[in-house]
């Protein structure tokens, strides 16, 4: 089962741990906030076969979502081995197929290792991830985020005290005007905030991990400062349900958000098809 | 209406208060003798993420056996902006391995988190004093749903950050609910917002608010030395 981001590929591996849907293992290779939480899906440890695979798939999806930065240096194969749990020579031939795609470089000396290829661009990768995605894919992806979203902010609606909703708020409307990868950090945060207020933590796991699969979508969205406009609206219109404590109005004003990002990424992949 | 709590031995708010009051106690503890070092470290130079780590790990992890309580982590979190090397910082131990959280962000692309506005961090930074923080899904440290103790640290006048524990909710009810159960059924423990920590009550749900005017109808007591009240009905 893949996500949207990787339609074709099929892992024959064993459950790779936060693909699924399985929860990660209490480790020591933990996790934080918004790039971290997408991060520490990349850095815990891996599986017993196939870890080359799996290194390697690894550390590509996070370059495609943006998580690992372009230029951005990786951790040595001796910690990248401790994380994952691997033998060194198991990252160093995950590394060895990664810099063959072209999505790392090495180089040496003082300051050397492997780093993320400049022109490693997530825009790119995900705008291909819907270019060869399936209308029927993006839609049942958006219905399953849209199914936990809903019911953490209507929980959210019931149980939240204002005073937290304005918190939110004021952090949202503080971060913008600074730039996409920025604003798409301050959003998901702000999402994820907002279903922790719902006090279900079977809920906002699960909702975190969605808003990890589908962020770099809504983020090519965002490339339309208009949109991020509407989106700040939208999310302030949540946020006053919310305090409000109207759970009906809350919810199906996510239903409208995510109908509408869905509409926009169906229109931009027929597009992308057409040329 | 809020009573000052009783001092019978016995009475629901004399309990919760001794049994988060551990807590801050052994907070308050380790934080004495952790400031010295770390004032200590400081005059030697700016103080690095790996230093601070050195420093808080004989504390964080005495803190689990230290106490009767379920503590799940334990550790400190430095003031924004007070490191070296980086611009936020968790000094953090947790789960049943004690393992030192390594959080991706702090040592792949040091990315700032910024927690001044979680409760745990805020409002002892805002009071300068020990603060129950939550109920709250802690997406950043534990992913369960959790209550955060935690204390300010001040070095000559300056806030440096804050030492915590985590207990999980699941593990205070094990060890509450019993001991409240007998006391009444209708009792909630609830925090400053009117969020219900637990309930010996089948009527009130843990992380269900009391609000307003129902809230301010029910008998209170408060739980000495710490922002929560144990209210009746």
């Amino acid at each position: 089962m893949g996500t949207i981001a990787e339609p074709e590929r099929r892992s024959t591996l064993p459950s790779e741990i936060g693909q699924n849907g399985e929860m990660p293992p209490r480790s020591s290779a933990h996790r934080h906030g918004r790039p971290a939480r997408l991060l520490s899906a990349v850095f815990h440890p891996i599986g017993d076969e196939g870890r080359a695979s799996l290194v390697e798939r690894r550390i590509a999806d996070a370059i495609r979502g943006g998580v690992l930065h372009a230029g951005e240096k990786l951790p040595s194969e001796h910690d990248l081995a401790q994380t994952f749990g691997v033998a060194p020579a198991t990252v160093r031939e995950a590394l060895l197929s990664l810099r063959s795609r072209g999505l790392l470089v090495t180089r040496r000396g003082r300051g050397g290792g492997s780093f993320v290829a400049d022109s490693a661009d997530p825009m790119a990768f995900t705008t291909e991830a819907l270019r060869s995605t399936t209308r029927v894919s993006l839609r049942d992806a958006a219905t399953h985020y849209l199914a936990i979203t809903r019911a953490c902010v209507e929980l959210a609606a019931r149980r939240a005290d204002p005073s937290e909703v304005e918190l939110i708020r004021a952090r949202v409307h503080r971060a913008h005007g600074g730039d996409l990868r920025m604003w798409r950090r301050i959003v998901d945060d702000a999402v994820i905030e907002l279903a922790a207020l719902s006090q279900s933590a079977r809920l906002t796991r699960e909702q975190m991990r969605l808003q990890a699969e589908l962020s770099p979508f809504f983020a090519l969205v965002d490339q339309d400062e208009r949109e991020q406009k509407r989106r700040l609206d939208a999310l302030d219109s949540i946020l006053d349900a919310v305090a409000d404590a109207d759970p009906g109005r809350a919810g199906d004003l996510v239903a409208e958000a995510v109908a509408h990002d869905v509409t926009w990424l169906i229109d931009h992949r027929a597009t992308l098809e057409a040329q | 209406m809020t009573v000052p709590a009783q001092s019978t031995i016995g009475s629901p708010a004399t309990i919760v208060a001794d049994y988060f009051g551990q807590a801050i106690d052994e907070l308050e503890s380790w934080k004495a003798k952790f400031s010295a070092d770390l004032a200590a470290a400081r005059a030697r130079g700016p103080v690095t993420t790996d230093t601070l780590d050195a420093l808080v790990a004989p504390y964080a992890l005495r803190t689990f056996d230290a106490l009767e309580l379920p503590v799940y982590g334990s550790g400190f979190i430095a003031a924004l902006d007070s490191l070296a090397d980086a611009s936020s910082h968790l000094a953090w131990w947790q789960g049943a391995d004690r393992a030192q959280l390594v959080l991706a962000a702090q040592s792949v692309n040091k990315e700032a988190i910024d927690y001044s506005e979680l409760e745990w961090y805020r409002v002892p930074h805002q009071t300068g004093e020990a603060h129950v923080a939550g109920p709250y899904v802690d997406y950043l440290c534990s992913d369960e749903y959790t209550i955060t103790i935690a204390s300010p640290v001040f070095l000559d006048g300056e806030f440096v950050g804050v030492a915590g524990l985590d207990l999980l909710i699941d593990q205070v009810e094990r060890d509450l609910l019993p001991v409240l159960a007998p006391l009444g059924d209708d009792l909630s423990i609830v925090n400053g917002v009117g969020r219900v920590l637990l309930s010996t009550s089948p009527h009130r749900e843990t992380g269900d608010s009391i609000r307003g005017a129902e809230l301010a109808s029910l008998t209170r007591t408060a739980c000495p030395g710490m922002a929560l009240d144990v209210v009746a009905g």
